[in-house]
């Protein structure tokens, strides 16, 4: 067993040097320099001084041989230092840590309400499967699923927050104000996360619908449950404790492994609704050409992506453990 | 059946949204009347983006840092409408020989701290930005320019040879208090509330990085003209036309399409920007011999409708490009310069005369020795389009346009190497002094100060080039702006390169709120001249 473990860790960890590697190639092997830009004041194409392009190159160790560049990219890394931003004039590290917290706050708050809302929509979908609540359900949310997330985002904050006026038209809370005590400014952030993260929901529950569906739809077809029919048991407590409880499986599974693209959408919808998050600063970062920027954001969400899928290996091992059983067995 | 009611209900709730959303439009204009009104002791701005800390060390190098820098940060002189007017500084004198630059600094300034402001402070911040050069630097150590104090009130600035801009740049670098920034050694990083304390016409009173927001609050004590807004603040906002309508900003740039709604109604204003950014084409005549010809330059200007690509690639919102190379909304454009209205019957006749009589099968012209009117032209990826107009433009008179598209990165970096034959090239800083032209189409060899970036490779003309070295020296304002004039002339016959055209966006705002802005002569943005913000005659 603990051979298996560690295959996965070398796994694991072969693939973070892969990206790492990428992120360290894929910018240098692009034409030009970074310093292209610094001289950009006025959006033009401005070439700096030989000299002054050599103080840069020494600046941010680009005169280096290819080795020792990547040997002391791999040592930062490893203390956490991302580098340094070009435009910013800050440590990549603190910004994006100043940032991500608000994209977290998006993604965990959509992670929640979509596995919640899906798995209970799909359960009592499968439970009137076939009449016409099942087909109303069905064909609504695989249509709004199918809809990129910035367009629902577009025509979300037209509708409530343009045309109703119910909500903020941007930003993640409101300004030059003071709260009088934390409950309002709590209020007040939950305000304005709120389109965006219904935007994100409805974007993604389509998934989770039909996979708690057809996940459920299964476990009724099971011989246990006609038991538990048998036995007089409520329709609820069936529906709750006997089939959810056998069909949350693969959700939780997919919960997890879709954390991943759920970073990849919230970066859309941030940019929709002008949320200070990682997508924001990831536009603003091309924008001006900030190469240590947007590696730095790349590096974060791709660790991000491969955390979530360690988790969901975990935790499938946790609630299924003839997975584990399996994999002794074929080691 | 189930599936066709489902089907038809689905269909019907998609049908009501939409419904929804037309009706949409009609609300949200009725309301626009009762939110315009509450907008009148604050200005809001689309902020949303870090723009870095409004101190001249710490903004970012955009435009949107450095200007709101300059709200807090005066300078001795300042950028009106028309052009440079003294600010901090009363009064200047260039000496005859335009080595001596006396400014006589205004009395009675008060930092935003309380304190008195001298030309102490005038001399300190020269030498500070020397030593540590701020983010957007007009003067260096290299320049050799010594500064004294001449007495209370006056700071002498004595340069190694005359300069026409030098007056100019070293007026606008940004004045800070000695008593704060003598002990900073590390301007870059010094973060505190007092890296913001200027004489200027508004204060810090908030800014949050992570939101981008910012909040500036009229300085009362200010020494110059009454602010006519109280506050000005920059907010994040999602969609700019959006956030306009519904009043949470007061300005904003609209593209053609919206120019009529907002023209029509009440309570918003309409302007059209000073077109200083510019499309040019440009020619590596260095490396293609048949470039090197005027007549050839010529014709294919003459072949080209500039005002037909304004037409097809801005929806008509630009200015064509003149031949001038300065633009028409520049304070020292020549309108008087050679123009090459489109005329293929002259520019074949030119054609002729070189030896291009024959066409190949494809309809390209060559002369007798076989070569052929025949150029790869180089654009980047968001202008294919222009680079289509063009070619489609030349292929009429038989010159063969073969458009290649890059992304930014590598066509910046082919135009850095000129490794082109034909590129098209988008650029700003057109408004700015012309002595750009110098920079641009001086031949290196013929360049004394060594900052030079010849634009057009191969390119050498040495009237001009003598003429561009002059007006540099030339401290008289009339006899440098005639100077001028005829270096756009000379440009103009010569074609080293052919502007295209200069987009102009539109800015619309809500008069309604506030409608006193205005634009520097040599900018493009109502909202960043800080003089925008105060009272004027």
């Amino acid at each position: 067993m603990k051979k298996v473990r560690g295959m996965r860790v070398i796994e694991y960890l072969l693939t973070v040097l892969v990206i790492v590697t990428l992120n360290f190639a894929l910018p240098r092997a692009m034409p030009g320099d970074p310093f292209l830009v610094l001289s950009d004041v006025e959006e033009e194409a401005a070439v700096l001084t030989e000299e002054q392009r050599q103080y840069y190159f020494e600046l941010y160790g680009l005169d280096r041989p290819m080795h020792k560049q990547y040997l002391s990219y791999l040592g930062d890394l490893l203390r956490g230092d991302l580098g340094h931003s070009i435009y910013y004039n800050e440590s990549v590290t603190t910004i994006i840590l100043r940032r991500l917290p608000w994209t977290l706050f998006l993604v965990i708050s959509t992670v929640i309400l979509r596995t919640i809302i899906g798995s209970l929509l799909g359960s009592i979908s499968a439970w009137c499967r076939g009449n016409f609540f099942d087909q109303f359900l069905f064909f609504n949310l695989i249509t709004i699923s199918e809809i990129p997330a910035f367009i629902t985002g577009l025509l979300i904050l037209f509708v409530f927050s343009a045309m109703l006026g119910l909500f903020p038209l941007a930003g993640a809370m409101s300004h030059f104000t003071t709260y009088s005590n934390w409950w309002d400014k709590l209020l007040d952030i939950l305000h304005h996360a709120f389109l965006p993260i219904v935007t994100l929901t409805l974007a993604r529950l389509g998934g989770i619908y039909l996979l708690a569906r057809n996940s459920v739809v299964s476990v009724i077809q099971k011989d246990y449950l006609l038991t538990a029919q048998a036995k007089g048991l409520s329709k609820g407590r069936i529906l709750l404790w006997h089939i959810l409880r056998n069909a949350m499986l693969p959700i939780v599974t997919r919960t997890f492994l879709s954390l991943g693209s759920l970073v990849g959408g919230a970066i859309l919808v941030e940019n929709v609704f002008n949320y200070p998050g990682l997508g924001l600063l990831m536009q603003e970062a091309v924008n001006v050409h900030d190469y240590t920027l947007i590696q730095g954001i790349f590096l974060v969400v791709a660790l991000f992506v491969l955390i979530a899928n360690l988790m969901a290996d975990l935790i499938y091992k946790h609630f299924d453990p003839r997975i584990e059983s399996n994999e002794e067995a074929t080691a | 059946m189930f599936k066709k009611a489902s089907s038809r209900l689905s269909l019907l709730v998609l049908i009501c949204l939409l419904i929804m959303m037309t009706v949409a439009c009609g609300v949200e204009e009725a309301t626009e009347e009762s939110v315009e009104e509450e907008t009148v002791d604050v200005v809001r701005l689309e902020g949303g983006q870090d723009d870095g800390y409004p101190s001249p060390y710490a903004h970012h190098r955009r435009g949107p840092g450095s200007y709101k820098m300059n709200l807090i940060f005066d300078s001795m002189l300042e950028r009106d409408e028309e052009g440079w007017v003294p600010w901090l500084a009363e009064d200047y004198e260039i000496s005859e020989d335009g080595l001596e630059i006396l400014f006589t600094i205004r009395d009675g300034v008060k930092w935003q701290d309380g304190e008195e402001m001298t030309a102490e402070d005038v001399k300190f911040s020269y030498e500070y930005s020397l030593e540590y050069p701020m983010v957007r630097t007009y003067v260096q150590k290299d320049d050799e320019i010594e500064v004294e104090l001449k007495n209370d009130n006056q700071v002498l600035f004595i340069a190694p040879e005359p300069d026409a801009v030098l007056a100019h740049d070293l007026g606008r670098i940004p004045i800070i208090p000695k008593h704060i920034w003598k002990d900073v050694d590390d301007p870059e990083n010094y973060l505190e509330e007092e890296a913001v304390v200027g004489t200027g016409p508004y204060q810090l009173d908030e800014y949050n990085l992570e939101h981008g927001t910012y909040r500036f609050e009229a300085f009362e004590d200010f020494w110059g003209p009454n602010q006519s807004v109280e506050a000005i603040e920059f907010i994040p906002v999602s969609d700019d036309i959006m956030a306009f309508e519904q009043g949470d900003i007061d300005l904003t740039r609209i593209g053609t399409d919206l120019l009529s709604r907002f023209e029509e109604q009440e309570g918003f204003e309409v302007v059209q920007n000073p077109a200083f950014w510019g499309y040019r084409l440009r020619f590596n005549m260095e490396d293609n011999p048949q470039l090197e010809v005027t007549e050839l330059r010529q014709a294919i200007n003459y072949a080209l409708d500039l005002e037909d690509v304004v037409d097809r690639d801005a929806r008509g919102a630009g200015v064509a490009g003149n031949a001038g190379i300065v633009p028409p909304d520049h304070v020292m454009y020549n309108p008087e310069v050679k123009e090459y209205d489109q005329d293929l019957d002259k520019a074949e006749e030119l054609l002729i005369k070189l030896g291009y009589e024959n066409t190949t099968e494809e309809g390209v012209r060559y002369n007798e020795a076989g070569e052929e009117l025949s150029f790869d032209l180089f654009v980047r990826d968001d202008d294919v389009r222009l680079g289509e107009i063009v070619e489609e433009q030349l292929s009429d008179l038989g010159i063969g346009v073969n458009v290649i598209s890059e992304e930014r990165q590598s066509h910046d970096d082919r135009l850095r190497n000129y490794d082109y034959q034909l590129i098209i090239h988008g650029g700003g800083g057109w408004g700015g002094d012309p002595d750009y032209l110098r920079e641009r189409f001086m031949s290196p060899a013929a360049d004394e100060r060594g900052d030079v970036e010849q634009q057009s490779l191969g390119y050498d003309n040495s009237e001009l080039n003598q003429l561009l070295a002059e007006q540099r020296y030339e401290v008289d304002e009339e006899r440098r702006e005639e100077m001028i004039f005829e270096v756009q002339e000379i440009l103009a016959e010569d074609i080293p390169q052919i502007p295209l055209y200069y987009p102009a966006e539109y800015t619309a705002y809500r008069a309604d709120s506030y409608d006193d802005w205005m634009h520097m002569f040599d900018h493009h943005a109502l909202e960043h001249p800080k003089l925008s913000y105060l009272e004027r005659d």
